[in-house]
């Protein structure tokens, strides 16, 4: 094999296991053994790159806040400084602080609120998932496909965003959002409880199918979009929470 | 069919008429009506929300927007509301402890042609007939059925279902539990998703035309005509594909796209005809149907 073919065999599988005529080329040509150094510093950057964009830092939270707060579309109690999704705030989710909800009656949802919360939901949703494929392991437990992404010492030492349970979390928030709907609509309640069993029944076919075929991409694809319908499906819910009330 | 059973059923269809009237009649004996008319320019835009009941939405050719509102509960009102061309019409219920039952209000809206639609509904039923102005509709259990309209298309229902006839334009939808289905549609850019419920495609495929249909269960079925022209690209990961359309490996030399050998994914990837059009089916473990028209 020579250089230029090698590169054409680099290009074209740059994540790809080399060729055996690859790896022979490699012991005798300095020059692509070099390049094919730098390849994998890129590689293993861009997988620390790729973890650092998980980490957004706690001020943040403030700043989104502050700003949701001065043009008005958010107001309640305070956040406290950083927020773990999942975390009770003085009693109530994060979810009704930051949406500015009471404890004790229906939550006062705002669309600015549920889109903002959908929008990080997606985010870390997309760059979960995108984990998953290198971090998967087949024998890890039953908690849920996001719960398994990171190795438990990693997430104690990392954001508090990190070792959220984003599956659970979506779980409590859409029960919250399901009890705050209007009690009189009965036949709305029950329509969201329904595709919620479906969308949910969907997730579990491509988790089971995901641990089965960790490699497959197509499979992956489809439990993003069976997350992004399940975040549909908590939009609209918090949605009818106002429209009747509008 | 003989003459007996034509006459038959022409009884039972008659019959069946005068039941339907008097029961509408009898039940909106009690009912309230709302009668609203505004003038409006060019291209109007109408807001429709309203948690239950039926809408029904027509074109004519007059330059105003006329609200036709029925309702039972006397706790219910018909707020509307005119900012130039843009209309706005809600249904308000007074009574917090109302049951979905009684907030049941029927809308009968009459529209020019051009205009923009906005739809937004928990429950019921929705029709929309000839406007031919953009249409969004977001509803929970509605159904939807849409006839003659033109425009972008922009669905969202989480178990309402949509029948749409003779549209064209554009459609972007998605649902959950919903069924999809496109009846002589003449549309060069269809995207279509729903979680487990059936998609159907009954049309041409438009040159250019870009036609994108998903689900995870249930069933997608297209169907085509020996003159139709398109490149598809169909896979079900857990299902199955049943094609009878004469596909040749693809003339614009697209690279397959590839899956892991997983020993049940099932595929279809080339083209009929000359390829013009572009269709991507799949399917997570539901049915791929590509059949020939009748």
């Amino acid at each position: 094999m020579q250089c230029v073919q090698f590169d054409k065999t680099v290009e074209n599988e740059p994540d790809g296991p080399l060729p055996a005529d690859a790896i022979l080329h490699l012991e005798t040509c300095p020059d692509c053994r070099l390049l094919r150094s730098d390849l994998d510093v890129i590689r293993a950057a861009s997988r620390e790159w790729g973890a650092e964009e998980l980490v957004p830092p706690p001020a943040i939270w403030v700043a989104l806040r502050a700003q949701h707060e001065s043009e008005g579309l958010i107001h309640g109690p305070q956040v406290p400084t950083h927020v773990q999704l999942g975390d009770s705030v003085g009693g109530k989710s994060w979810l009704t602080a930051l949406l500015g909800g009471s404890g004790t009656s229906a939550p006062r949802l705002s669309l600015a609120g549920a889109g903002c919360l959908l929008l990080v939901a997606s985010a870390l949703l997309g760059l979960q998932l995108r984990m998953y494929s290198g971090n998967v392991s087949s024998n890890a437990g039953s908690g849920g496909v996001l719960a398994r992404v990171l190795p438990a010492a990693d997430s104690a030492s990392a954001s508090p965003l990190l070792g959220l349970d984003l599956h659970q979390t979506l779980e409590g928030d859409m029960e919250r959002v399901m009890a705050s709907l209007p009690g009189q609509n009965a036949s709305l309640a029950m329509s969201l409880e329904e595709n919620l069993g479906i969308v949910d029944h969907l997730i579990a076919a491509c988790e089971k199918s995901m641990r089965e075929q960790p490699d497959n991409p197509a499979v992956r694809q489809y439990l993003y979009g069976a997350y992004q319908q399940k975040a549909v499906l908590l939009a609209t819910a918090i949605d009818r929470t106002t429209l009747e009330d509008r | 069919m003989n003459a007996r059973t034509i006459t038959v059923n022409c009884v039972s269809a008659a019959g069946a008429t005068m039941a339907a009237f008097l029961l509408s009649t009898g039940a909106y004996a009690q009912t309230h009506r709302t009668e609203r008319h505004f003038a409006v320019e060019g291209k109007p835009v109408v807001t429709v929300q309203n948690p239950s009941g039926h809408i029904l939405v027509k074109a004519w050719d007059k330059h105003e927007v006329m609200v036709v509102g029925r309702f039972a509960a006397s706790s219910v009102e018909v707020d509307t509301e005119q900012v130039g061309n843009r209309i706005e019409v809600a249904t308000h219920v007074g009574d917090p402890h109302a049951s979905g039952g009684d907030t049941k209000t029927d809308y009968e809206i009459t529209v020019p042609t051009e205009t923009e639609l906005q739809v937004r509904t928990d429950s019921g039923n929705v029709t929309i007939d000839s406007v031919h102005g953009d249409v969004s509709f977001d509803s929970v259990t509605a159904d939807l059925a849409l006839q003659d309209v033109e425009g972008y298309l922009a669905i969202k229902t989480i178990g309402g279902s949509t029948i749409c006839t003779r549209c064209a334009g554009r459609m972007d939808a998605n649902s959950i539990s919903g069924n999809f289905q496109l009846i002589q549609p003449v549309m060069d850019n269809v995207r279509v998703q729903t979680s487990s419920g059936n998609i159907l495609f009954d049309g041409s495929f438009l040159s250019r035309g870009i036609y994108v249909l998903k689900n995870y269960s249930g069933t997608i079925e297209v169907r085509f005509s020996s003159n139709d022209s398109f490149d598809v690209n169909a896979s079900s990961l857990f299902g199955n594909v049943v094609n009878q359309a004469p596909v040749v490996p693809d003339r614009h030399q697209m690279r397959a796209p590839k899956y892991p050998p997983n020993g049940m994914a099932q595929s279809l990837f080339g083209s009929m005809n000359e390829g013009h059009a572009k269709v991507e089916l799949s399917s997570f473990s539901g049915t791929i149907k590509i059949l020939k028209r009748d």
